[in-house]
């Protein structure tokens, strides 16, 4: 019976012979028509392994008719041989109706063929632009019933297939999750979490607040005995539970003591335990769960500890009528006199200062007994911050600070920073001798002496304040700080949305978009470039022809270079076999043929539909054929690669082909300064390799939700520190007509937000967002009809307004 | 998908790896191994059980001392993953009868014949032993248990998580038996972990039970079972918060904060006469997980007191009392004591006439150690141990030592009072009697006494 099987398993990596492809293709055939199922079925299996084109075809039929076979475990394993079929041969898949096939078996009367049929189209929906598998209300219903004979997997399969289902109406919502509820009692862990994932995206659409009262009342039970499974599984259920509770805060608002720590939990659930525990803390629960952090504190674990003590602190930040409490607990840890106890809660008591302003001063003697035990710069730091902003309380404040000074030189930036500022502020309020002194010292120190540029400049305008304007030092210096708020580890919206979409999957884990770590790497792209693929492994897979011929066949060391620029992770390799689609406009030249030997490329960086292509025309005006064309991308500041292969087909001596490549962000990012350059090589079966550099526009980037209403926009642009804004001046540009220039600058994402009068001048309000939701707040200034134009931007990003500055200039000129 | 499963020895060698997809790298393995050996991320010094090496994701589970590992480079659910690995090694554990590295090694053929069937592109089939009987042929090659460490009655239990393998017995379910006839029996194993916090003062601050019941059936046939009971069962605290559970102790009835079944069991008449009924599949499986934070007797009482005793001295006392029937034991308990950081000796003082007791104090992490062989129930035991310093205390020496934790084994106690009121068999014969073996085992979680 395993006749197939030997034969592949066994089959030597060197390209296949005629002679053996033809002995495979036979016993597969026979194999196929066996009259045991078991056998019928390892022929099925098998043949979706043997990844040579020419076998493919011939398995089609016999493929064809296991789909159709009596016993459902031929059916069930021919179910995932299309999938098989169609990572070889996505076009040989539907041209020979496998997909239709396969649609019908989502009507199989055995469950674990209904299983297989929608792993497979929900894999091949994955890995197509094109409408597949969607699901319609029939399916819907059709699969809401098979979920209850499947097995535990199978129903894992069906509910993640079913998420992606948009429910029409509030009803129909209440429906599917009446039929989805019964599986939170299930033994097993993922048929769980997907069962939440399922109920908490229809919850969305369900209107009635008793409706989804009961759902959380319900689904807390299943969560919490998520945490008596192994600790593996736990730490998947509280990173789920974590962005869980950030929507819907009342699902475990009264289960906090289930998340309290073990004493044998792994660190990894610990720390997870803690976050969440911030997260439940309440006015109600906050003694219990200051006791317990208490507790922690005192554990062997440093990070474990510092974690606890850092906890304590965050939730004095959450809540006010608390803060009192958690100070006293934190004045109890520091009495132990744990070195990384007192540095961790003066780090934290700074925090409760800047939140609650001219409060709790009471302690600082008692902080400042610990002030020869600080030996970590944040701590350090954290310290002088307090002694600078109370110095006016703080008798002695002058000669705590000078005790600092003698060793400046050699204290981290950090602390240096604090030092200067601290002084400054001393000096101000207490504007004696002593203080005069020092901050003769300090200043000398942080601007002569030193090369560290932000040191230097916060010296310099502090300097330059003091001598000219006292009183507009006290003004800047001594100013009110805003409040801050705990948002660490807060989730930003717009992700939380995202990620509440993948519950239950990796980017929950992860706490991260899948595009950001999910990379697409073809099968056999994989391979070409895996230089010590063993000899004689045992995979049951043989190298494509077309693949094992090129890298032998052209030059050797055109694929070695090709190696050296692009490093070795996000091996985006891939190779081209499929028919282009042409497109437009006419694109600039970044290869002429007489750099490339008569190959011409022209490329751009475009936004089509909230995707970002990179358009290429390829002009062939060698006198050869050029085919097998691959593209890579080096490592860049936008991350950006190939999202998929590039398809150009064969290009006969003087044509042309324009194609469109799909492109991802954040996949290979350089490090360093943000900068435009983007290094392209691209080669093909004939040519060695070629490079060329492109410029990357920022407003490809601009995504479609970038719009904001007047009032955020204010508020985004007060909360932002007066260091995150840039202007740069453009006096070469002009203005004509602010209708044309707003709608030109709004179909690049840049949203026109409101209009004001300046003098002769006409102020523009504009913003634009980036992925990961960085905002960018715009300001242009300009007289109408006139040269000149002044453009401010506000953003967290401020790093990247040079770059901004390159892209608005191409769209207001151009 | 599943791009590949692997199988390491602790040692970090490949004992089995069978690659799904081939789109992750052949030296996966070793990458996977390094970096969870050499983790040190957030501030952790433990990886975690989920994480991305450039742009491969690796999943993994500690079974018995071995890494299961899977790879895959889409955004699968994490969950459905590490249950998997669980589930696969409990499969080779049914086929098998042992799990470890020797028997993998020697059974190799049948545990990538398994890895086939279970699961096919990197889709899941199927992990149950039952189904997978009627595909997988291979008879294993069983090792000898014998010349195994020779683990106490209960040591079997000991191996940490909480759906432990190998509950009941060490042989095959598969494999025929030398006299060539199988035995007709089935397991039933109770089994609950205890989780309580004891205040400074003694009084309970968290109390838990996970329990779980474990089921693994020899009959031929596979005939209908049915599991009965108490009657005062219920399931739900309908509906009151965590915080007003100990209203509900007066009673005495059994209320489980929640459960979950396996797929086989059915639950026709579990309101009317709180019985379960099931078909069991062959091998081993989970009936029946549940949870319960109602109030219950704690095993044990522990009495922990640090005191000074001078400038650089301190003594130690702990008492344990067992809180069940004298016509119990309990075995293998280990009670642990982090000591202040600057402690540098410490010497023990047991009872007078104490016999299978072990006193350590581990220099390394500071801690002390007391091992009790067996505790009968209602004795109360005491350890004393005088501590020298190698500096003054902070004046506050309970602070920075503690909290006491224990581990132990009580055989045939469960602390939650559900009980196995019968285990009835259908099958019609008069002759027709297997053995039946119900069997209850308490062990610690987490069992903390602070100071």
């Amino acid at each position: 019976m395993a006749q197939v099987a030997h034969d592949i398993d066994q089959v030597s990596p060197r390209p296949a012979t005629r002679l053996a492809q033809d002995k495979r293709k036979d016993a597969v055939k026979k194999d196929s028509q066996d009259p045991n199922p078991l056998i019928r079925a390892l022929a099925v299996r098998t043949m979706g392994c043997i990844r040579v084109d020419k076998i493919t075809e011939y398995l089609c039929d016999p493929l064809q008719r296991c789909l159709k076979d009596d016993d459902p475990y031929v059916r069930k394993t021919a179910a995932i041989c299309v999938a098989k079929l169609y990572d070889i041969n996505a076009e040989l898949v539907e041209d020979r109706g496998f997909l239709e096939s396969l649609k019908d078996l989502i009507s199989d009367n055995n469950p674990m063929v209904v299983a297989n049929a929608v792993a497979a189209l929900a894999e091949i929906q994955e890995n197509s632009t094109r409408p597949i598998f969607e699901i319609t209300s029939h399916t819907l219903s059709k699969l809401l019933t098979a979920l209850n004979e499947c097995t535990e997997w199978g129903q894992v399969f069906i509910l993640d297939a079913l998420s992606r289902y948009k429910a029409p109406d509030a009803r129909e919502a209440e429906n599917i999750v009446e039929r989805v509820t019964p599986r939170l009692q299930h033994a097993n862990c993922a048929v769980v979490l997907s069962a939440v994932k399922m109920i908490l995206q229809q919850m969305e659409l369900i209107t009635s607040t008793d409706v989804v009262r009961n759902l959380c009342k319900k689904m807390a039970p299943p969560l919490v005995t998520l945490l008596s499974a192994e600790p593996e599984i736990q730490y998947v259920a509280l990173r789920n539970i974590n962005l869980i509770v950030q929507r819907r805060p009342t699902i475990l608002a009264h289960e906090i003591k289930v998340f309290f720590c073990k004493y044998n939990d792994p660190i990894y659930v610990k720390m997870e335990k803690l976050e969440i525990m911030i997260k439940l803390a309440s006015d109600r629960n906050i003694d219990q769960v200051l006791l317990e952090f208490k507790e922690y504190a005192t554990e062997v674990d440093v990070d474990f500890v510092r974690k606890a003590v850092r906890a304590i602190g965050r939730c004095a930040i959450k809540l006010e009528r608390a803060a009192e409490r958690c100070i006293s607990v934190l004045l109890e840890l520091i009495k132990i006199k744990v070195n990384y106890v007192v540095q961790e809660a003066i780090i934290v008591i700074k925090d409760i200062f800047r939140r609650y302003p001219n409060t709790y001063e009471s302690i600082i003697a008692t902080l400042c007994e610990s002030l020869d035990t600080l030996d970590e710069p944040e701590a350090k730091a954290s310290m002088i911050w307090i002694i600078g902003e109370y110095a006016e309380r703080i008798d002695n404040a002058d000669e705590l600070l000078e005790s600092f000074l003698e060793s400046f030189p050699e204290e981290p930036a950090q602390v240096q920073l604090q030092l200067l500022t601290a002084t400054v502020k001393l000096f101000l309020k207490k504007p004696t001798e002593g203080p005069q002194q020092m901050i003769q010292v300090v200043l000398n120190n942080a601007t002569v002496e030193t090369d560290n540029p932000d040191l230097r400049d916060r010296a310099y305008i502090y300097w330059r304040l003091l001598s000219t304007d006292p009183e507009a030092a006290k003004d800047v210096v001594l100013a009110e700080k805003p409040v801050i708020s705990d948002d660490s580890n807060q989730i930003d919206p717009s992700l939380l949305d995202e990620l509440l979409a993948n519950i239950a999957t990796l980017s929950s884990v992860y706490h991260k978009p899948p595009e950001a770590f999910v990379t697409r790497v073809k099968a056999t792209a994989q391979r070409t470039e895996d230089d010590d693929y063993p000899e004689g492994s045992e995979t049951g897979y043989s190298e494509s022809p077309s693949h094992a011929a090129e890298g032998s066949a052209s030059s050797p060391t055109s694929s070695n270079l090709l190696g050296d620029l692009i490093g070795l992770d996000n091996n985006a390799i891939v190779p081209v076999d499929q028919p282009a689609s042409p497109t437009g406009p006419p694109l600039p030249v970044v290869l002429p043929a007489s750099t490339g030997q008569g190959l011409q490329i022209s490329a751009q960086l475009a936004r089509q539909d909230g995707q970002i292509f990179y358009s290429l025309l390829f002009e062939n005006n060698t006198q050869i054929a050029l085919d097998g064309f691959l593209i890579q991308f080096n490592k860049n500041t936008f991350g950006l690669a190939a999202a998929g292969p590039l398809t150009v087909p064969q290009l006969q001596p003087g044509t042309s082909a324009a194609t469109l490549l799909p492109m991802v962000m954040f996949q290979n990012l350089s490090q360093g300064p943000p900068s435009s350059l983007l290094q392209v090589a691209v080669k093909n079966s004939q040519q060695p390799v070629w490079y060329f550099n492109d410029k990357i526009s920022l407003h490809v980037f601009f995504t479609e939700d970038g719009r904001m209403e007047r009032g955020s926009f204010l508020e985004t642009w007060r909360s932002l520190p007066d260091s995150n804004e840039v202007s740069k001046e453009f006096p070469g540009i002009v203005v004509n007509n602010a209708e044309a220039a707003i709608e030109r600058l709004g179909a690049s994402n840049i949203f026109f937000i409101a209009k004001r009068k300046h003098a002769n001048q006409d102020v523009f309000y504009f913003s634009a967002k980036l992925p990961r939701g960085i905002p960018f707040l715009i300001e242009l200034t300009t007289a109408v009809g006139t040269l000149g134009v002044k453009c401010a931007i506000k953003t967290p990003g401020a790093e990247m307004a040079p770059l901004f500055f390159e892209a608005i200039e191409t769209l207001l000129a151009g | 998908m599943i791009s590949q499963l692997f199988v390491l020895s602790q040692r970090g060698d490949n004992i089995v790896f069978r690659d799904y997809r081939g789109e992750v790298q052949k030296g996966s393995a070793e990458i996977f191994f390094r970096k969870v050996k050499f983790w040190k991320e957030d501030g952790q010094e433990e990886a975690p059980p989920v994480f991305n090496v450039d742009g491969v994701n690796y999943f993994h589970v500690k079974v018995v001392g071995l890494l299961f590992v899977a790879t895959t480079r889409v955004n699968i659910a994490p969950s459905l993953v590490l249950e998997l690995l669980q589930r696969i090694a409990r499969v080779i554990k049914d086929y098998l009868g042992i799990l470890n590295e020797d028997s993998l090694r020697k059974n190799f053929v049948l545990v990538y014949e398994l890895l086939d069937e279970v699961i096919d592109f990197g889709y899941v089939q199927t992990t149950s032993t039952e189904m997978l009987k009627s595909y997988v042929f291979n008879e294993p090659i069983v090792v000898d248990a014998a010349r195994l460490q020779s683990l106490g009655p209960a040591g079997i239990f000991m191996q940490g998580t909480k759906r432990m393998p190998g509950t009941a017995v060490t042989k095959s379910v598969v494999a025929t038996e030398p006299g060539g006839r199988r035995r007709e029996e089935i397991f039933v194993d109770i089994i609950e972990k205890i989780s309580i916090t004891f205040s400074s003062s003694g009084y309970i601050l968290t109390s838990e039970i996970d329990g779980t019941i474990q089921m693994k059936s020899y009959l031929t046939g596979n005939p209908e079972i049915r599991l009965a009971f108490n009657d005062d069962l219920s399931i739900g605290r309908g509906g009151g918060s965590a915080y007003d559970y100990r209203s509900s102790s007066g009673s005495g009835a059994v209320i489980l904060d929640d459960c979950n079944f396996h797929q086989s069991v059915r639950l026709d008449s579990f309101d009317m006469d709180k019985t379960l009924s099931l078909i069991p599949p062959d091998g081993e499986f989970t009936v029946m997980n549940y949870r319960l934070t109602q109030e219950f007797k704690p095993p044990f009482r522990i009495n922990p007191l640090i005191e000074e005793a001078g400038a650089l001295k301190a003594e130690v006392i702990i008492k344990v009392r067992a809180e069940f029937s004298s016509s119990i034991t309990a075995n293998t308990i280990m009670v642990m004591m982090p000591l202040p950081k600057y402690t540098t000796r410490a010497s023990f003082e047991l009872e007078p006439g104490a016999l299978g007791q072990t006193t350590d104090f581990k220099e390394a992490n500071k801690r002390l150690e007391w091992g009790l062989k067996k505790i009968v129930g209602g004795s109360e035991h005491t350890l004393r141990a005088k501590l020298t310093f190698s500096q003054e205390s902070h004046g506050n020496i309970t602070k920075e030592s503690g909290p006491v934790s224990m581990t132990f084994t009580i055989p045939m106690y469960n602390a939650s009072k559900l009980q196995v009121k019968y285990l009835q068999i259908a099958k019609k014969s008069g002759t027709y009697n297997p053995y039946r073996w119900v069997r209850y085992v308490t062990q610690a979680n987490s069992y903390v006494a602070r100071i």
